[in-house]
């Protein structure tokens, strides 16, 4: 890999979506500042990719309620990234105002406004990213895939099998990968891939534009009234105008039989995924040294298991975690769990039982608790005898619950 | 014809693109900077603006910025003495941009243009 071309291509992680779907865990945060995997946050999994892929140049655009992303990328990210003697940084870029008074209308617009950026840093490529997904890619070959053909536009796509085309936007390519159009959410007949009648290509919302040619476009866009969007505008016109653009087959760095790669912008989604890792061969491989994912972390002490009385007639006080992820600063202090993701500093007090669950940093779950199926954001402090997964009225009178009955008990909320 | 904006911090210039323009058939309003141009903009709406880029304090391109984010479709001409604006990414929101020289004619032309373009002109 040609290093030249890394250092021609800056590359932007739009991070200023409102992320309503994943509403209340994005009450008091950004999308991409959502926690996720124990210790970790949506955004690392995409900002390890760069960092995996000796990407050099990056600017995280934020937006919305972006205060505990900003401390988590200054706190975790900028010594792994920020090198000026090397010309690497990572910076977090606020929408400056510079082209007008309002917030950013749409992706294209997020990139119009900050042409200003572009101006200066004068790449030649600009790798656009979402900072919302879950998946391992390395978009170092992704750039050299889009400069050796010469490329306006060039999309990563991941194969999906037919069946699944309906959700998603799908290219219709040629056989060499240039697009040809669009379906959105097809629900008959989606376009497949030349030489494979099973899958399709469905669009990543990863992008590398020739710096020139998204200039252009989102220049001339923005004096247009559209909605301003990558997906929506800007792409369909330049395919409509037989403009150079391309489907990058998604590589996986993941080395799993399937192609991984997850959209956790739902709740469903969101707790799927994170459920997918306490199994015992987890479908996201999270113990790969030669892909590692960073997060900043603070230091807790290593986490405690205690009390173990006997199993016997009467509910005995043990404390144990089977099929979970349990990290530093975690108690387990004489109740059980079962099938769960914890954060740090989550506390689970004596004869509680909670299984299939979420439990997010400082959160406490009182004695004999019974917790199924629920998301538990931070700081919650769940009372002694608290029933919560077991009765969807009951729930539901109090906490948003999903169409797949994932209960959210949002962050803070006083109970009991 | 048209109404037209000239902003341009040079006296001489401005009277001659008045006096061109206004014998083309254009209805010529002038403005020595970016700041009075706005002031005009507050309380008037030409069809097309002719935007010089070097002025003291506010430059065109700054002005530009300021005059899209009012009202994005209004038509403007960055018209300079200097091609190297031409690779500022900033400049690419204008709908042309014209190198100044002796004569008007590649200006005449792209006002024809854009007034094509944006319908104004049969």
């Amino acid at each position: 890999m040609s290093n030249q071309l890394l250092k021609d291509t800056l590359t932007l992680v739009l991070s200023g979506g409102q992320g309503e779907r994943l509403y209340p865990l994005t009450r008091d945060r950004a999308k991409p500042a959502v926690p996720f995997g124990g210790i970790y946050r949506i955004i690392d999994f995409t900002l390890s990719n760069c960092l995996n892929s000796e990407i050099p140049r990056v600017y995280v655009l934020t937006q919305y309620k972006s205060f505990s992303l900003d401390r988590h990328i200054m706190l975790g990210w900028s010594s792994l990234f920020n090198n000026p003697e090397l010309g690497r940084f990572i910076h977090i870029l606020p929408p400056q105002q510079r082209t007008g008074q309002t917030w950013y209308l749409g992706t294209a617009d997020a990139i119009y406004q900050n042409i200003y950026t572009l101006e200066r840093e004068k790449p030649e490529q600009v790798l656009i990213l979402a900072g919302d997904h879950i998946y391992k890619m390395n978009y170092a070959e992704m750039v050299r895939y889009h400069v050796e053909r010469k490329a306006d536009l060039t999309i990563a796509c991941v194969n999906v099998p037919k069946a699944q085309a309906n959700q998603l936007g799908i290219a219709v390519c040629d056989v060499d990968n240039r697009i040809q159009g669009f379906q959105e959410k097809p629900k008959e007949n989606p376009a497949t891939i030349p030489g494979d009648p099973e899958n399709c290509f469905a669009s990543m919302g990863i992008y590398v534009f020739s710096t020139e040619s998204l200039v252009r476009r989102v220049s001339a866009d923005a004096r247009k009234e559209t909605a301003h969007d990558f997906g929506k505008n800007i792409i369909p016109e330049m395919v409509a105008e037989n403009a150079r653009v391309f489907a990058y087959p998604f590589k996986d760095e993941n080395k799993k039989d399937v192609a991984y790669w997850r959209d956790v912008g739902t709740i469903d989604g969101y707790y799927e995924a994170n459920m997918d890792l306490t199994e015992v061969n987890p479908l996201f491989n999270l113990y790969d040294e030669t892909w590692p994912i960073r997060t900043y972390r603070e230091q807790f002490p290593p986490a405690k298991f205690v009390f173990s009385e006997p199993q016997g007639e009467h509910p005995s006080r043990r404390g144990q975690a089977l099929d979970s992820l349990v990290p530093n600063g975690v108690i387990i202090s004489g109740g059980t769990v079962e099938h769960c993701v914890l954060s740090p500093q989550v506390r689970i007090n004596s004869y509680s039982h909670v299984q299939d669950s979420i439990l997010m940093e400082g959160v406490s779950i009182g004695r004999r608790a019974r917790i199924r199926r629920a998301i538990i954001d931070k700081g919650v402090r769940i009372p002694e005898g608290t029933t919560i997964g077991f009765d969807p009225e009951v729930d539901r009178a109090r906490f948003t619950v999903t169409a797949n009955g994932v209960v959210v008990v949002p962050k803070e909320m006083p109970l009991g | 014809m048209a109404k037209l904006l000239v902003v341009d911090d040079d006296k001489n210039l401005r009277l001659l693109y008045e006096q061109e323009l206004e014998e083309e058939g254009h209805d010529v309003t002038l403005a020595s900077s970016g700041p009075e141009a706005l002031d005009y903009l507050k309380s008037n709406r030409p069809d097309l603006i002719i935007l010089d880029i070097s002025m003291p304090g506010m430059d065109g391109i700054e002005a530009l910025g300021k005059i899209l984010a009012k009202d994005k479709t209004m038509p403007v001409i960055l018209n300079t003495a200097y091609s190297t604006y031409k690779d500022n990414f900033m400049t690419w929101s204008a709908d042309a941009y014209v190198v100044k020289s002796g004569d008007l004619t590649e200006l005449k032309a792209k006002i024809k243009d854009v007034l094509k373009t944006r319908g104004m002109l049969a």
